[in-house]
């Protein structure tokens, strides 16, 4: 591999014990429950996750969907410890049996990178514009691994070549890297000490389709190649179909929906997570009929004063007086479970939510 | 485009180029060097009837904003022609010039900044008429509430509230009032709904098809987000590097299309259903930069069915079987022609692979 001429005999050998240790790694499970974070606000406490779980099983990948604002960067600030100082945050997050919710700075810097890392939503706030790429990886790897720094350079090179980056490169600042090329060092830099969880936040938002589809096959290779867990945050539920095995979609706060994928886009039981398959937008087939995009009328509700019952009643065309009053409860139907009253009338909603006017009857500008 | 009866397109340009220079450093300038050109539009040429959506979709970088920009005479064409109604519009300037912007207006892209945070929606799509000179207060009120109602923003309780009471999707209506109010004959919307939550989009680009129809506007559509693009126009244009590279009915340009780089665009978007999901071949390096244009084919230098012949001759635009225009030496013997001495391109035969990188291998 790329790099390993330029090794000793003993650096090499130091590199190999590396690469065996970090590939020894076991794929972390999580376990999030009750999960609520108030952020600390001037108009009072703001309820941005309100009693969520949900499970990343070892080895497999959790889509997080939802349309922004929802909560889904904040779950995953909490998960690295990055929330703001005065947040308040309860519940819990069992990373392989530890909770990591609270944890000190010291014990923090044992997890985070090493335990669980992340690829933010923009690739420029993950990286330091005054050093050199190669060495923010190395710096990370030898926060936590007793080698020195020309095993640490010649990893760093190796998980360059993992992302499809010259080596040579890593001598190079963040300004230099094109955004797609910034997003591959992002990923190279979270897979460098082969943590067992990884968060992807929107990894590919700001990229247009080709770049895009070329980050997301790396991503989806970290899963075929290295079988790691991880979380992946976005909006785009075409993303998660071809990425996760389960998906969890979020609205104001809570969780909606979830179970495997392909059963909650197949055959959703939330209303909301009906409304989001009907206004999203896809190719045309040859030959196949397309449905007409719906999109779903009205706005998320301020969560400074939620609502009282359930938080999608406003934009909900099933909407009864029973979900203006009263918050439904999450139920389980197979592998799936939705918070919504009438889970056992979904295969109807889904009949009467595939027509555009069940949605228009909705909107109240009309 | 595509009807027999063509009727005069609203807007045409013809071989239009927009090309910006670039800053020189100061011992390039003593040197008596000329600074680098950026060849943002190249040679484009494009006709919108009335009625009619054109989608414009590439990568970033491609040139969609600067033609988009330059059909409005925001930014002024280097070379080449753009009429409206037949005029020719490309040089005019003053009076004339305010004139056309009155009936070609543009959308843009972010619905949050877009708007004066300062003004009442009311003042905000009052502002054009003004700046105009149009009509007294209370004719300028009337034409206010009329491109509410289009937009569907009920002028009784809205007209003066701020932007800030309104949410994404409210404000681009407010956005699309605004432009409405002065009665355009040709919008350019770019990127209109990609700041907005996919839940929605639809009726933000239901309102545009709506207002083509109803008000016969001609429409260019600007989008990352190709998929959209297939539900409102008929007609789509694919850029690469300043350059219209395939264009056609929107079913067969994002259903089946025929050039190299249309087919990976078009392949790198994920799809809902796991059966759908095409073959994915990575495509080698960048895009170039607009100030370094390859040269022969624009796209030979990522291409991977690039040959000889693709590196020495840029292909025309030319017009397929099906009616699909398509600019690449696979669907066009005349280069060939010009050098039998070069290896020519042959659908799907891949000459050139990127080194995506393990991790991209391990899938692919
Ligand atoms: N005012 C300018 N001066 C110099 N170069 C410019 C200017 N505006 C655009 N360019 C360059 O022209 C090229 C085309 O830019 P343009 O904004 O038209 O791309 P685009 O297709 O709209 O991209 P995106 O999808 O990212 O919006 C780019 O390389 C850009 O850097
Ligand atoms: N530091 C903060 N202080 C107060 N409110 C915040 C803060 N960060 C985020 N929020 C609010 O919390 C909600 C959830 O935000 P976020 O988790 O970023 O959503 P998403 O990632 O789903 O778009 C939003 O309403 C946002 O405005
Ligand atoms: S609980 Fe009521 S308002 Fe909420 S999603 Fe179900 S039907 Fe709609
Ligand atoms: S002309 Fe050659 S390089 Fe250009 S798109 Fe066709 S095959 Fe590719
Ligand atoms: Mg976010
Ligand atoms: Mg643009």
């Amino acid at each position: 591999m790329t790099g390993h001429q330029t090794l000793g005999p003993a650096a090499a050998t130091a590199l190999g014990q590396l690469n065996e240790r970090l590939a020894a790694k076991p794929a972390a499970h999580l376990q999030v429950s009750g999960l609520s974070i108030h952020y600390s606000t001037l108009r009072g406490p703001f309820n941005a996750v309100d009693n969520v779980s949900f499970e990343v099983a070892a080895g497999t990948n959790l889509g997080l969907v939802g349309e922004s604002g929802c909560g889904k960067s904040t779950v995953v600030k909490a998960l690295m410890g990055l929330l703001p100082e005065m947040t308040r945050v309860t519940g819990q997050a069992l990373l392989d049996g530890q909770n990591i919710l609270g944890l000190s700075d010291a014990d923090l810097q044992d997890v985070r990178w090493n335990r669980i890392s992340l690829i933010t939503q923009s690739a420029m706030n993950s990286l330091d514009p005054v050093y050199c790429i190669g060495d923010q990886i190395c710096e990370a790897i030898l926060a936590h691994e007793p080698v020195g720094k020309t095993v640490a350079w010649a990893r760093a090179e190796q998980m360059f070549a993992l992302v499809g980056l010259p080596a040579e490169r890593l001598r190079e600042f963040p300004h230099q890297f094109s955004g797609g090329m910034r997003q591959r060092a992002v990923i190279a830099m979270a897979l460098a000490l082969n943590a067992g969880m990884l968060l992807a936040d929107e990894p590919t938002t700001a990229l247009d389709p080709i770049m895009q589809s070329q980050i997301m096959s790396r991503i989806r290779g970290i899963h075929d190649h290295m079988r790691r867990s991880m979380i992946l945050v976005t909006h785009d539920i075409a993303v998660v179909a071809e990425t996760c095995e389960t998906v969890v979609v979020m609205y104001a706060g809570k969780v909606a929906e979830s179970g495997p994928t392909q059963d909650v886009l197949d055959r959703p039981l939330h209303p909301y997570t009906m409304g989001l398959q009907n206004a999203f937008p896809r190719l045309p087939v040859r030959g196949q009929p397309r449905k007409p995009l719906i999109s779903i009328p009205g706005t998320v509700p301020n969560l400074l004063l939620p609502p009282a019952g359930c938080r999608f009643a406003g934009r909900c065309p099933f909407a009864t007086n029973l979900c203006r009053s009263v918050a439904p409860p999450t139920y389980q139907i197979g592998a799936q479970s939705a918070a919504c009253h009438y889970v056992e009338r979904a295969s109807q909603f889904r009949v009467a939510a595939a027509e555009p006017d069940t949605w228009r009857s909705m909107e109240p500008s009309r | 485009m595509t009807d027999q009866t063509t009727p005069r397109p609203v807007i045409e340009a013809r071989d239009l180029k927009t090309h910006f220079q670039g800053r020189t450093g100061i011992f390039n300038a003593l040197a008596g060097a000329k600074p680098a050109v950026a060849r943002a539009v190249d040679g484009v040429s494009l006709s919108i009837n009335a009625r009619e959506i054109v989608g414009l979709v590439g990568e970033s970088g491609c040139g969609k904003s600067t033609l988009g920009m330059s059909l409005v005479r925001m930014y002024q064409p280097t070379s080449g022609q753009i009429s409206f109604d037949g005029d020719d519009i490309t040089h005019v300037e003053g009076r004339r010039l305010k004139a056309y912007r009155r009936q070609a207006q543009i959308i843009f892209q972010d619905p949050y900044s877009s708007l004066n945070p300062r003004l009442t929606i009311g003042q905000i799509i009052e502002e054009p008429l003004i700046i105009h000179g149009i009509g007294n207060a209370a004719e300028r009120r009337a034409k206010v509430i009329r491109a509410m109602d289009i937009v569907r923003i009920p002028a009784s309780e809205n007209i003066d509230r701020f932007p800030s009471d309104l949410s994404g999707g409210q404000r681009q209506r407010i956005a699309i009032a605004r432009t409405l109010v002065l009665e355009p004959r040709f919008i350019v919307a770019d990127e209109p709904v990609s700041m907005l939550d996919v839940s929605i989009q639809a009726s933000v680009l239901e309102l545009l098809e709506e207002l083509s129809r109803e008000l016969g506007l001609a429409v260019l559509y600007i989008s990352h987000d190709i998929a959209t693009v297939g539900y409102i126009c008929k007609h789509v244009a694919v850029m690469y590097l300043g350059r219209i590279v395939e264009e056609g009915r929107a079913e067969d340009i994002l259903a089946e299309p025929l050039h190299p780089y249309t087919q990976r665009l078009m392949a790198s978007i994920p799809r809902m259903d796991p059966g759908e999901i095409p073959e994915r071949t990575e495509l080698r390096g960048d895009v170039p930069s607009p100030m370094n244009v390859p040269p022969g084919c624009r796209f030979s230098t990522r291409c991977p069915c690039a040959t000889d012949l693709c590196r020495e001759i840029e292909p025309e635009l030319c017009e397929q079987p099906g009616g699909q225009r398509v600019r690449c030496h696979i669907h066009d013997d005349r280069g060939a022609r010009q050098r039998p001495d070069l290896e020519r391109p042959e659908a799907g035969r891949i000459t050139e692979i990127a080194d995506a990188g393990l991790l991209a291998e391990a899938t692919e």
